[in-house]
């Protein structure tokens, strides 16, 4: 999962040692558009869609990754 | 047409060929500055995922019509064609001047074609302009008008909502003039494709005339304004865009080496590249200009054409391009033809 926590660390720019678990998505800023850039990373990590439902459900990382192994 | 699976149908026509192709854009530049003081830092954000510096935005009483005409009389003045020869003159928009009647039959009268000349409107965005090279295309193969006035553009700055900064943002006008006629040397192939299930995602869902449907809980604007799903359009995109690109690509016949440029629709920056990167095309031949004009809908990629791409179309020289469209509907179309020595290829303003 080290290649989607660098991604989404990315994303947020914020540092990749913030990104954990447990981390809440509305304290690193989740709006539209950090979402459009997720399901690009998810696009060139995994290859595969996610549903833009699901990822708006997601509240921490953990749901990210989740999406990610379901 | 051979289908070729949930991709779309492709076709190939001899006979036709682009002669010219003329984009306009209103005088009026709205830059990121201008627009900081309406949404804050929210601008600088928006700006990293869509690129977009500066748009153009038509003035109060200027329209998508008005856009095209400009654009219109300065092809047929640089293209030195009689006007009594156009056969018919297609304009495809989702800004028309009014619902009744077509806007192509005003652009008739505007612009001097005689009254034996076919007219008609077509409702397309993102697809319109590679929809819009199909239409002339099969009219002029099918022994019909010789010569086609193909008039695409929108000013979708008019049926945004000003407080929505994902559209706000991302928007500017132009309308485009292309003239297509018979040419026995030259072939292009199309692929079409249509996914309604999508078209609630990207719409403006009043002013015409299904009423009394539940609103959609999502969209938070007046009915009568756009609203747009960015992260479904993102899927779509994802799903549809490279189908689109090796489909029409293998339909050609080219090989993909001997494209020298891919003209995808402009619909944000951050999103053109990551396309080119998953269809595997190089950088140097996806030319981006949304930077300087925004996401001009319909207008991209002719005006595309004529601010990346004039240099290998004129003066003799040509270029085999393939141009893509995709978006609003769910609705994709692509060309690959080759274009050129075009006799204008032109961006003015007005």
């Amino acid at each position: 999962m080290n290649e989607l926590y660098s991604g989404l660390a990315d994303i947020f720019e914020v540092d990749s040692s913030s990104i954990k678990p447990e981390t809440r998505l509305e304290e690193l800023g989740w709006d539209s558009l950090a979402m459009v850039s997720t399901l690009a990373l998810f696009d060139e990590i995994y290859g595969k869609p996610v549903g833009v439902d699901k990822l708006k459900a997601c509240q921490t990382i953990a749901d990210i990754e989740a999406l990610a192994a379901g | 047409m051979s289908n070729n699976g949930s991709v779309g149908s492709t076709v190939t026509i001899s006979g036709a060929r682009i002669a010219g192709v003329v984009a306009c854009v209103p005088a009026r530049v709205v830059d990121n500055q201008e627009l900081t003081a309406r949404f804050g830092d929210a601008v600088a954000q928006v700006t990293k995922m869509t690129g977009v510096i500066q748009r153009h935005i038509a003035a109060p009483d200027q329209t998508t019509a008005d856009l095209c005409v400009a654009a219109a009389e300065v092809l047929l003045d640089k293209a030195d064609v009689d006007r009594a020869s156009i056969g018919a003159v297609i304009f495809i928009s989702q800004t028309p001047d009014h619902r009744l009647p077509a806007t192509a039959c005003l652009l008739q009268d505007r612009l001097g074609l005689p009254t034996a000349t076919a007219a008609f409107d077509v409702n397309l965005g993102c697809s319109a302009y590679p929809y819009g090279l199909w239409l002339a295309s099969m009219m002029i193969a099918s022994g019909g008008p010789q010569r086609v006035l193909l008039l695409v553009g929108d000013t979708i700055s008019k049926i945004v909502h000003a407080e929505d900064r994902s559209t706000s943002l991302l928007f500017g006008d132009c309308g485009t003039a292309t003239l297509i006629e018979a040419d026995a040397s030259v072939c292009a192939t199309f692929l079409l494709g249509t996914d309604g299930s999508g078209g609630s995602n990207l719409i403006v869902p009043g002013g015409g005339f299904r009423t009394g449907t539940p609103a959609d809980p999502r969209n938070p604007n007046p009915e009568d304004t756009l609203f747009m799903e960015g992260g479904e359009i993102f899927n779509f995109t994802l799903a549809a865009v490279p189908g689109l690109v090796d489909g029409l690509i293998e339909a050609s016949g080219v090989a993909r080496e001997d494209f020298d440029g891919f003209l995808f629709h402009q619909a944000n920056g951050f999103m053109i590249k990551h396309l080119a990167k998953k269809a595997k095309l190089p950088s140097e031949k996806v030319p981006i200009n949304i930077d300087r004009f925004g996401n001009t809908s319909s207008a991209t990629i002719p005006l595309l054409l004529v601010t990346d791409y004039r240099e290998q179309v004129v003066d003799g020289a040509s270029a085999m391009l393939a141009m893509l469209g995709f978006g609003v509907g769910y609705s994709w179309a692509g060309c690959a033809t080759r274009v050129g020595p075009l006799s204008a290829a032109e961006l003015i303003t007005a």
